[in-house]
């Protein structure tokens, strides 16, 4: 392939609202470039992590490289790149976004603007990129472009007349979204001659090559034998490869400015290659790093136990592997007196968090416990000292403790006025407090809130898209500490505490948490040989009190000759069930009790 | 110990709850049944030869229902070809309404001498929609009939809206007739049944209202003089059933005809449940197994265990090390202790306590290998 001048690079991302035919607009592209021959065309290409085609969602990013020559018989270069779609990995958004000029905004023609399309199209604006609407799914009868174009002028300011009007699963008018990304979508800018720049926005861990780095060469360029520095970690590489995605590793002798692609280096670990991160070369290094640079910090913490207590080291295994991939999750062993030997992880998100636990199912064929998700607090004590407690059964005792402060975030939550009212509402039941309101236009609010942590991260996000109907969006950032009154919430289970059960709540909530998680246990305790008194109390004084009355019947009724072996399969099946469940002193609890009790506001 | 148990697969009509292997629309096939299960008997007289059976059990289906001759020439052919032990017990089931004097005579007279009758409720309208065919009245009839004989009687609970005193009612009439043996068992809706959906819209009663019924049934009888033996069975004085207790302790059977089981040497085999295919089998001189594996090694002791701990008499212990080798108190040292509360441990024996019985499962699932 000749070289491509650097006008001839189209950088770009697709945004749209779940279902509005990302993935499939995606694939036509892929299809129409050639670019992988349609025997290989696996249906949502770009989604190639199991759990990421299972739930629709993208986790890690995935850029791929296509040659299209144009009808002014121009070939042009253009690289596609995926972004996730949840508020937990939204500076790995941002990050992508920053690696494009441009973004396509798919609206689905029948229905119009929908919230995430907003959300989303949002972002790419903030990130200043070159907005380029399409009109999917024309070949539904129930199409309106013309409703829909003046829909898209109307609210998010954008022109919508010359929009392709498309139908991606049908591969109609590909080639004029193909058209406009060459015509509307600006070529990248950049000195190839001026010391490398290369933005990180994702990595993951080959086994063979160690980590491939997805970069966007904004400065200078890079080859194979380059020694590298990355600006953050401060760390240095010989480039063993470099090269583009087609939409698998394509190897390249160089990468020039403007260029998406991957740098391979021998790098052990993701966590020297932070996304956001700069590479620069050591013999000729930037004298400025990208801006834009966070390190993505754990916010979410919670317990992770086996199951069988005797696999403490395969999860130990487990977790150093996926940190290989995944640099934002921490862990740091931990035990329990009721769940033993495990770790205390540290998580993006309530999502991140859920994700590591399947692929720990799943990827390492382990059953864990995951214990309710907190947040890590500065306790002073009385002596004055300052101790970090993320874990709510490592509090000190009351007596001891001068006073807690929370971690709060700074929320700005975007929303057409509507919804303002129940946005208010939501922040309030969360102890959050306004700081200021705008208006960005008269489409489009902006409530600024001050809200603590430990309030937003078990379902702030779900409770706000339920009640704007998903028009609002969210975005946070971690804004320091607070002074806060609160109290540590003990669960006893026939008399003993769980301290795998406790959580620290705001003092003012304390009694309906308690009441609600006690109610839930009962609900997800299943039935034992003797009654299960569940008890929630805070410093030592109980606040609610369930049962879980005495199992009575758990017979098979008949048992003779034919019967045995269908009858041994059921006790089979049964004890096979309570593998699944922990003994926590003389109860057996089921590992999901832990989650279940997170999920009490929403219910 | 070794039994004999032979399936007569045909009715009058289905009972609602009834998912067992009996056709009533097929009862045009008794003969030709009847011949192949002779030839069946032959065969595995003839193969089992060297074991000795101390009971017959004839279930079902009804096997009143059918042609008693067919069933005398049955259990003649079998005395004939097997080894049945003087004074073996020889059950046969029997339906109120399908048996006259004529019929008891010959029973008696080939050597039946346990009679098994399912009466279920004494609530006529309760026998009605079970689409049962007998009434109390006629129970009371068949029990006269048979005289002083060793007679069982099955009483069900967990029905629809059932009460404390229907239970009553029902062992109090199945101790007018006569009965020396009681089993109670609760409905177990299976799919495919009417009852199964009667289930499905929740118009049974719950598992703690059965047990309710249960422990009220169990202490009645207690009452009355019947011990509980094993979770579902009752009997006076010795009066147990041999032949099902045969199954708990897990001692070999042979089953004869469609659907039958047999566990000879470890090895579980089973016929297929389809009279055609059995006729088919048979009369090209094959068995009509259709299912079979061997037992082996754990696996003979999560049986020997979950069929122990049914019974009242548990576990035995020199019984278990003399099968296995081992003592069954060292090797579940740790289950032993941890369900400790819910054992009664002697010295020869291990076994669920008596308020424990009816939640055996979530005790025994924890000795299982």
């Amino acid at each position: 392939m000749a070289l491509t001048k650097k006008n001839n690079v189209r950088n770009f991302c697709i945004v749209a609202h779940i279902d509005h035919g990302k993935s499939t607009l995606a694939d036509r592209i892929i299809e129409k470039t050639g670019q992988v021959s349609q025997r290989d065309m696996e249906s949502q290409l770009l989604d190639s992590m199991d759990l990421e085609k299972e739930r629709g969602i993208t986790i890690k990013l995935t850029p791929i490289t296509m040659y299209y020559t144009a009808k002014n018989g121009e070939e042009y270069k253009f690289n596609l790149i995926d972004t996730p779609g949840h508020v937990d990995f939204s500076y790995e958004v941002s990050r992508s976004l920053a690696a494009c000029e441009g973004a396509i905004l798919i609206v689905d023609a029948t229905q119009g603007i929908e919230a995430q399309t907003l959300a989303n199209c949002y972002l790419a604006l903030d990130n200043d990129l070159e907005i380029m609407p399409v009109l999917n799914k024309m070949d539904l009868a129930s199409a309106r472009p013309d409703e829909v174009s003046a829909e898209i002028e109307e609210i998010i300011g954008l022109d919508a007349s010359d929009a392709p009007r498309i139908s991606a699963k049908n591969g109609i008018n590909i080639e004029d979204v193909l058209e406009g990304i060459v015509n509307k979508i600006p070529a990248p800018v950049g000195d190839d001659d001026a010391p490398l720049r290369a933005l990180i926005f994702d990595s993951y861990y080959d086994n063979f090559k160690g980590v491939i780095c997805f970069v966007r060469i904004k400065d200078g360029k890079v080859k194979v034998g380059d020694k590298i520095r990355t600006y953050i970690s401060d760390k240095q590489f010989d480039v063993t490869e470099v090269g583009v995605f087609s939409p698998h590793l394509q190897p390249k002798e160089c990468l020039y400015s403007g260029d998406v692609g991957y740098i391979a280096a021998s790098i052990k670990s993701v966590e020297d290659t932070n996304v956001g991160d700069t590479i620069t070369l050591v013999n000729n290094p930037a004298p400025e790093p990208l801006p834009g640079y966070k390190k993505a910090l754990p916010v979410v913490f919670s317990g992770v136990y086996p199951l069988d207590g005797s696999k403490f080291n395969d999860l130990k295994e487990a977790l150093l592997k996926l940190k290989l991939n995944d640099a934002a999750l921490s862990f740091e062993p931990d035990n329990s007196m009721a769940l033993g030997f495990g770790f205390r992880c540290g998580f993006l998100g309530l999502l991140h968090m859920e994700i590591v636990q399947q692929r720990i199912e799943r990827e390492f064929d382990l059953d864990i416990i995951t214990t309710t998700p907190g947040v890590s607090y500065h306790v002073y004590k009385t002596g004055g000292e300052m101790v970090l407690v993320n874990n709510p059964s490592k509090l000190p005792d009351s007596s001891e403790i001068e006073h807690i402060e929370e971690p709060v975030i700074k929320a700005s939550i975007y929303s057409p006025p509507d919804y303002i009212g129940p946005i208010m509402e939501l922040c309030k039941e969360k102890r959050g407090e306004l700081i200021t309101m705008d208006y960005i236009d008269t489409r489009r609010v902006r409530l600024l809130y001050k809200l603590p942590l430990n309030e937003i991260i078990f379902d702030f996000f779900d409770g706000l898209k339920s009640r704007t109907r998903g028009y609002a969006s969210l975005d946070y950032e971690l804004d320091g500490y607070q002074t806060s009154e609160l109290v540590k919430l003990d669960m006893y289970l026939n008399g003993d505490i769980c301290d795998a059960l406790s959580i620290i709540v705001h003092k003012e909530k304390a009694y309906a948490r308690g009441r609600a998680i006690a109610i839930k246990l009962k609900d997800v305790i299943p039935r034992q040989m003797f009654e299960i008194p569940i008890q929630a109390a805070v410093g030592g004084k109980i606040i609610a009190r369930e049962t879980v009355k005495a199992l009575r019947k758990d017979v098979l009724a008949k048992c003779y000759g034919g019967d045995i072996t269908r009858k041994k399969k059921l006790l089979e099946k049964q004890k096979e069930g309570k593998k699944k469940m922990r003994r926590l002193g003389s109860v057996e609890i089921p590992s999901e009790a832990f989650m279940s009790i997170l999920k009490i506001d929403s219910e | 110990m070794a039994g004999i148990y032979v399936h007569v697969p045909f009715c009058k009509h289905k009972c609602t709850y009834c998912d067992f292997a009996s056709y009533p629309r097929e009862i045009n096939k008794a003969e030709a049944y009847f011949a192949c299960l002779l030839k069946e008997i032959d065969s595995r007289a003839q193969e089992l030869k060297h074991m000795v059976f101390d009971t017959v059990y004839f279930g079902g289906g009804t096997p009143s229902f059918v042609n008693a001759n067919l069933i005398g020439a049955a259990l003649n052919r079998i005395k004939k070809t097997f080894n049945v032990a003087q004074g073996a017990e020889i059950t046969i089931e029997i339906n109120p309404g399908t048996v006259d004097e004529e019929k008891v005579e010959l029973y008696k007279k080939v050597g039946f001498n346990r009679f098994s009758i399912g009466l279920q409720s004494a609530d006529d309208k309760r026998l009605a929609s079970l689409n049962r065919i007998h009434d109390a009245q006629q129970f009371l009839h068949t029990c006269e009939l048979l005289g002083d004989q060793n007679i069982s009687v099955d009483v069900m609970i967990g029905l629809k809206e059932q009460q404390k005193d229907e239970v009553k009612k029902t062992i109090d009439l199945a101790v007018k007739g006569g009965a020396k043996h009681i089993s109670v068992y609760a409905l177990t809706p299976e799919e495919g049944t009417p009852m199964f959906t009667t289930y499905l819209n929740g118009e049974l009663p719950s598992e703690d209202e059965t047990a309710e019924l249960y422990d009220f049934a169990y202490r009645y009888l207690d009452k009355l003089g019947y011990k509980r033996y094993e979770v579902s069975n009752f009997a006076l004085g010795g009066y147990y059933s041999r032949h099902n207790l045969n199954y708990w302790k897990r001692g070999e059977y042979v089953g004869l005809g469609v659907a039958a089981s047999s566990c000879i040497e470890n090895r579980r085999f089973t016929n297929t449940e389809k009279i055609d295919e059995y006729i088919r089998f048979i009369m090209n001189d094959c068995y009509a197994e259709i299912f079979s594996e061997k037992i082996e090694g754990d696996e003979i002791k999560s049986e020997f265990i979950m069929l122990a701990l049914r019974t009242s008499a548990g576990i035995n212990l020199d019984k278990y090390k003399n099968t296995f080798g081992v003592d069954f108190l060292c090797e579940f040292k740790e289950e032993v202790a941890l369900e400790g509360d819910y054992l009664d441990i002697g010295e020869n024996f291990v076994k669920i306590k008596d308020d424990y019985l009816y939640v055996q499962n979530q005790i025994i699932i924890n000795f299982l290998k």
